[in-house]
């Protein structure tokens, strides 16, 4: 790769040079060859001739009385005689020294000028990159964003490939893309059959797709993993996490403590049920920690688990703030305003979410079908609507 | 190797600065090499233009985003049509296919104008210089395609998607092949003001390359106007929208050049007359790309709006258009003053022409212009639109249509009414007939539309009296009416064609004016329409799925009389889910002259859906009458008398002839 | 007549003509130039009954009502006023809640604005210039950053 650059860096500087060689030579040759002069008048002469000859077909053919013609062609002849008159009456001076002059500053000002110009405006280190070749390159080479391209444009000539869907759904939902990543699981599920490991990721997905709320849709899903695989961790995780933002907290605690029972001690899932316990039972904390805004992927999982209870709290307001600060700045998102009134309301900051409702109320309206909606959302969590 | 593309840039600038400097140098010393520089730093600045151009290209075919500007214009799947058309399909890329036209025209007179005075042609190379220098600083200042991107990004953000249609292959390069093409008339007559001199030679070549440019100006209108008529969805053809009026003035404009230029090389008179429209038509040109790309105006055209930008084309105006009429008003009377003639001839004729055009391009200006000029002094926002133009450019063009076909009738110097009128009787009688059929036999027609087919119908015939009457036919014996038919000069030919094809676009306009029939209607599968007698049957809608969108398609049937489909018309909604818009693809069916055009709405409830459909009669003459006023120019150019430069020197066999002379 | 007076008269007749176009176009633009305005600058402004104007401002959210076939009714608003707004036809492709408009039409007698024509923008970068423009004025909308 270095050395394939390098190359071409060089090929770039070759060609630039000869470029503007070619460049200067096109100033250079005309300078160096023997001019030839030519009588201005002449080239005025063969037009008027022309028009003589014209002049004689359109009298042959009739178009014009012999009369006319004959006032015409007298016309004609009047502008060639003074024509000549004006001929001869020129003379060429010749100071050889300011145009020489002229012509060596041109021929230099073209390397010159150009090559200092490119330079401060050009980026003659940074490579061509036609996409189709950067999709082709070398894998160890390539980022992220690239390798997955690849496999896009994989599976767009072969949509019929499931196993290429299945590898790319959980990428996509650890790249947070979870709309993509429900299609991919969808794909998958077709095309491969389903699986414990697919149902309960297409459920994390659908989760992710509505912002960490675990819909009926998603709860099919997970059902779905529970029937071919009744201890799948994942899918039993997030059916309690399901009952908790249902406001059946006593249930999502039993369900969790249960999950962390039938695990072993270093499966990850255990801590995270573990810690889920705790938070649904600590005191004056009604609420569970993974309501807030983007659904918690795979990393977020894992460093919830390792994390102690207070920073986990801090976590996920955190997650609430990034998904308020972006309401502020784009109020236009319905879906945005749900979840942030809801996640207040889950954390127990019933103030917040009581705010939240209102400048959701001012960005959407309240007699639009979005406000409407969070009347309904604000009414089964017990908030003030007021009018 | 998109850095190759970003050096020839630079390198073409610094070629055109060349070329702007020392052909100007050589030819005010007298200095026959210094002049004999600007020919091949034309052409090379021009190879440089072309290759920097092709790399851009190859880089959106490519879908290369390390450019911002394939980024922000193109996505990995756009058909690879789009890709390339999409080349030019936004601002910074339509700047430089524009400065490749302009320096394409400054290699051709380079290339042909061997046999031009080496001084005019000196000069003539400079001026060219001049624009392309003002116009690669723009680009390579304010709006450089080769900007790079790093890291750069895996997809692009697509390119608008009016824009993903087969016109942006053919509508901008027309359409700036007439713009640019200008600047050699512009070229021309600041050369000849430089020198204080206008020779015979002078009015040979400015007249070819008006009428070139013109030819090309009409077909891009043309063409600008039936991509508007079946891309947007509204069955409209003409807007009088500023941006339209900014590639109509230049064109009215160069008509009246096309015309004032004939009286220059046939009678030597007009000259300083003509040297005027010269600059001032190209100086239209650049008003028109001011207000399309500056941002002043806001439409589908104005790419991205940016202030920088608006200032330094200002700038160039002013100094383009202010300098050149300084130079103007300095130089014109030192020119000599030509011919003279009586005002009933040909050249008053071709005066009165001149009158006329300019003063209703001078409408169009104000029009245009008016709201601005408001919004400036006033603040309050105004917008002049159909109703003014009908008005004032309607009155000022239908006295001009009426005396179109008297001109080319009447003698050079003096000329005599009472016979032409005669000879156009049958025209008249004709036009008369028809003015009589179609108000009394045509349901709904009004007077106007009655006057309107027989302006059309006048216009027509007047051109066909025209060729029979220089023709003989009635005079002499079949036979020699038709050798002699043949023999007519090209030039004729031209003439005859454009007015005639003027004729035939008026008659599509009065049509669809006059006549057009429109039903908006909410509609359910299996639902049967009759308009103007045609029956549609709505057969219901089907999504479809294109490379990069997604669409509904609404299928009609066109039933026959006895009510079997004959024919199958498909209009559909679609939409483009990276740019998240909507589009209308209007379905159109051609039946002989006329058009059935069926644009979809929001769709109701249970597969019904909202429809507009149109009948519009004789509308596809308005794009047809072009085209043979295209075909006239075009043929007017074939002329041997018209070609470039002087005709073959006899005398001298030994010298190569030039291309365009043999 | 000599030379000179035909050269007179020729020149008088052009001077007339030229007289005559620019007045029919001084005339047409007092006559059939339509003003823009947004629904708060409607107060201060004195209408005829049944003069053109062109409307603009952002189409309200919750307010296009779908009636029978073709017609539409909607509120145009600039968040200070709301001009109710019917329209019967196709809207344009990209007419959509919280949109920039321009509508072209008049007054009805019922202090509904009756639009021929109704105008979006194009793309999803552009917004009709004297609706932003207006809107920048009242510190309603701010460019987006792209």
């Amino acid at each position: 790769m270095e050395a394939a650059s390098y190359l071409g860096a060089m090929l770039f500087w070759v060609i630039a040079a000869v470029l503007t060689l070619g460049a200067s030579l096109a100033v250079l040759l005309p300078l160096a060859r023997q001019a030839e002069g030519e009588a201005d008048t002449s080239h005025d002469l063969e037009v008027y001739r022309d028009q003589l000859t014209e002049l004689d077909k359109d009298a042959a053919r009739g178009l014009i009385a012999p009369s006319e013609a004959e006032q015409a062609r007298a016309e004609i002849a009047r502008r060639i005689i003074k024509l000549d008159a004006e001929s001869g009456s020129k003379a060429k001076s010749a100071s050889p020294l300011a145009p020489r002059l002229v012509g060596v500053v041109a021929v230099l000002a073209i390397p010159v000028l150009t090559w200092s110009i490119y330079t401060a405006i050009g980026s003659p280190d940074v490579p061509s990159q036609p996409l189709k070749a950067r999709l082709e390159q070398k894998p160890a080479d390539s980022s992220v964003d690239e390798l997955i391209a690849r496999a896009e444009a994989h599976l767009i000539a072969n949509p019929s490939d499931g196993r290429g869907w299945d590898v790319l759904a959980p990428i996509y939902q650890r790249m947070g893309r979870a709309d993509d990543a429900v299609t991919a699981y969808r794909n998958a599920i077709r095309l491969e059959g389903s699986t414990a490991a697919r149902q309960s990721g297409l459920g994390e997905a659908i989760a992710g797709v509505s912002g960490g709320i675990v819909t009926s849709e998603a709860s099919v899903a997970f059902e779905a993993a529970l029937k071919l695989e009744p201890a799948n961790p994942k899918a039993r995780y997030f059916l309690g996490l399901a009952l908790a933002q249902e406001g059946k907290v006593a249930e999502a605690a039993i369900a969790w403590r249960q999950l962390a029972e039938s695990l072993p001690a270093d499966s990850p899932w255990r801590s995270v049920a573990e810690q889920a316990v705790a938070q649904a039972e600590a005191p004056g904390a009604p609420a569970n920690q993974a309501a807030g805004a983007p659904g918690p992927n795979q990393s977020d999982i894992d460093a919830a688990a390792s994390m102690s209870s207070g920073d986990r709290t801090a976590m996920i307001e955190g997650m609430v703030a990034t998904l308020d600060e972006k309401l502020r700045q784009n109020p236009r998102d319905p879906e945005g305003w749900l979840r942030l009134v809801r996640s207040y309301q889950v954390l127990g900051k019933t103030e917040l979410a009581q705010e939240a409702l209102g400048r959701a109320y001012e960005a959407l309206g309240r007699d639009s079908e979005d406000g409407r909606k969070l009347t309904e959302l604000a009414g089964s969590l017990g908030l003030k609507v007021t009018e | 190797m998109v850095e190759m593309g970003h050096f020839a840039l630079v390198l073409a600038l610094v070629l055109s600065l060349v070329q702007s400097l020392v052909p100007l140098y050589g030819a005010y010393k007298g200095d026959a090499k210094l002049m004999a520089v600007g020919g091949p730093v034309t052409v090379t600045g021009f190879a440089m233009i072309a290759l920097s151009f092709a790399v851009l290209t190859l880089a959106y075919v490519q879908s290369d985003f390390s450019l911002v500007n394939v980024w922000e214009n193109s996505h990995s799947l756009k058909p690879m049509i789009y890709k390339f058309t999409g080349t030019w399909g936004n601002h910074e890329g339509s700047m430089l296919l524009w400065v490749m036209i302009l320096s394409f025209f400054g290699a051709l007179v380079a290339a042909f104008g061997s046999n031009l005075p080496a001084t005019l042609r000196a000069n003539v190379l400079a001026v060219q210089g001049w624009i392309g220098t003002a116009f690669l600083l723009f680009i390579l200042i304010t709006s450089n395609p080769f900007t790079r991107l790093i890291p750069a990004p895996i997809e692009g953000k697509d390119l608008n998607p009016i824009l993903q249609d087969i016109g942006l292959a053919v509508h901008p390069p027309l359409l700036y092949l007439g713009y640019v093409g200008f600047s050699v008339c512009f070229s021309f007559a600041v050369a000849a003001l430089i020198e204080g001199r206008i020779d015979a030679a002078w009015a040979r070549w400015v007249r070819p390359w008006t009428l070139a440019a013109w030819v090309f100006l009409t077909g891009g209108i043309a063409m600008g106007s039936y991509w508007a008529y079946y891309e947007l969805g509204w069955g409209g053809f003409w807007f009088w929208d500023p941006v339209e009026n900014a590639s109509f003035m230049p064109w009215l404009a160069g008509t009246a050049l096309l015309h004032s230029a004939i009286v220059m090389e046939k009678r030597s008179a007009l000259k300083i007359w003509t040297l005027l429209l010269a600059i001032l038509t190209f100086s239209l040109s650049l008003l028109g790309t001011f207000l399309v790309r500056s941002g002043v105006l806001t439409s589908v055209h104005a790419f991205a709006s940016d202030p920088s930008r608006g200032v330094f084309i200002l700038g160039i105006l002013t100094v383009f258009i202010g300098g050149s009429l300084a130079l103007f008003a300095l130089r014109a009377s030192s020119l000599t003053a030509g011919g003279i003639f009586h005002p009933i001839s040909r050249e008053g004729a071709l005066v009165l022409n001149n009158l006329f055009l300019t003063t209703a391009t001078a409408t169009v200006l104000i029009g245009t212009l008016y709201p601005l000029v408001v919004e400036a002094l006033f603040g309050e926002k105004i917008s002049v639109g159909e109703p003014f133009f009908n008005l004032t450019f309607g009155p000022l063009m239908m006295p001009l249509l009426v005396l179109v076909p008297f001109g080319p009738l009447l003698a050079w110097k003096r000329g005599d009414v009472a016979a032409v009128a005669q000879r156009l009787m049958f025209a008249f009688g004709a036009a008369l007939l028809v003015v009589l059929v179609t108000f009394l036999f045509i349901d709904g027609a009004s007077v106007f539309a009655a006057l309107g087919a027989g302006l059309a119908t006048w216009l027509v015939l007047g051109a066909l009296t025209d060729l029979a009457l220089k023709a003989g036919i009635g005079n002499v014996a079949p036979k020699v009416a038709l050798r002699r038919f043949l023999g007519l000069p090209r030039s004729v030919f031209g003439t005859a064609l454009a007015h005639l094809g003027l004729g035939l676009t008026l008659l599509g306009i009065v049509g669809v004016l006059s006549f057009e029939k429109e039903a908006i209607l909410v509609m359910k599968p299996g639902q049967v329409l009759e308009i103007a007698s045609h029956r549609l049957r709505f057969e219901g809608l089907q999504p479809v799925r294109g490379p990069n969108f997604t669409e509904d398609q609404g299928r009609f049937s066109l039933l026959g009389p006895a009510g079997q489909p004959v024919a199958e018309i498909v209009s559909a909604k679609r939409f483009y889910p990276v740019r998240q818009m909507p589009t209308t693809e209007a379905g159109i069916k051609t039946l002989w002259l006329s058009q059935l055009y069926i644009s979809l709405g929001d769709e109701a409830n249970d597969g019904a859906v909202v429809v507009r459909v149109w009948w519009k009669p004789l509308v596809t003459l308005i794009w047809g009458g072009t085209l043979v006023m295209m075909a006239g120019g075009f043929v007017s150019l074939m002329d041997r008398r018209l070609r470039v430069g002087a005709p073959a020197k006899r005398k001298s066999a030994d010298k190569k002839p030039s291309p365009v002379a043999t | 007549m000599t030379r000179k007076q035909k050269r007179l008269s020729v020149i008088a007749g052009a001077l007339a003509f030229l007289g005559a176009a620019t007045a029919l176009t001084f005339y047409a633009l007092g006559q059939k130039a339509s003003y823009f305005y947004m629904p708060a600058d409607l107060q201060a402004a004195t209408l005829e009954p049944g003069q053109r104007i062109r409307l603009g401002g952002l189409v309200e959210n919750g307010t296009i009502v779908r009636g029978q076939g073709t017609e539409v009714a909607f509120g145009v608003t600039d968040s200070e006023e709301t001009v109710k707004v019917r329209y019967t036809g196709l809207l344009p492709d990209l007419f959509r809640e919280g949109q920039g408009v321009i509508t072209e039409g008049s007054f009805g007698s019922d202090g509904v604005f009756v639009a021929d024509s109704v105008l979006a923008k194009h793309d999803e970068n552009y917004m009709p210039k004297e609706v932003a423009d207006s809107l920048k004025e009242k510190g309603v909308w701010q460019e987006s950053a792209q």
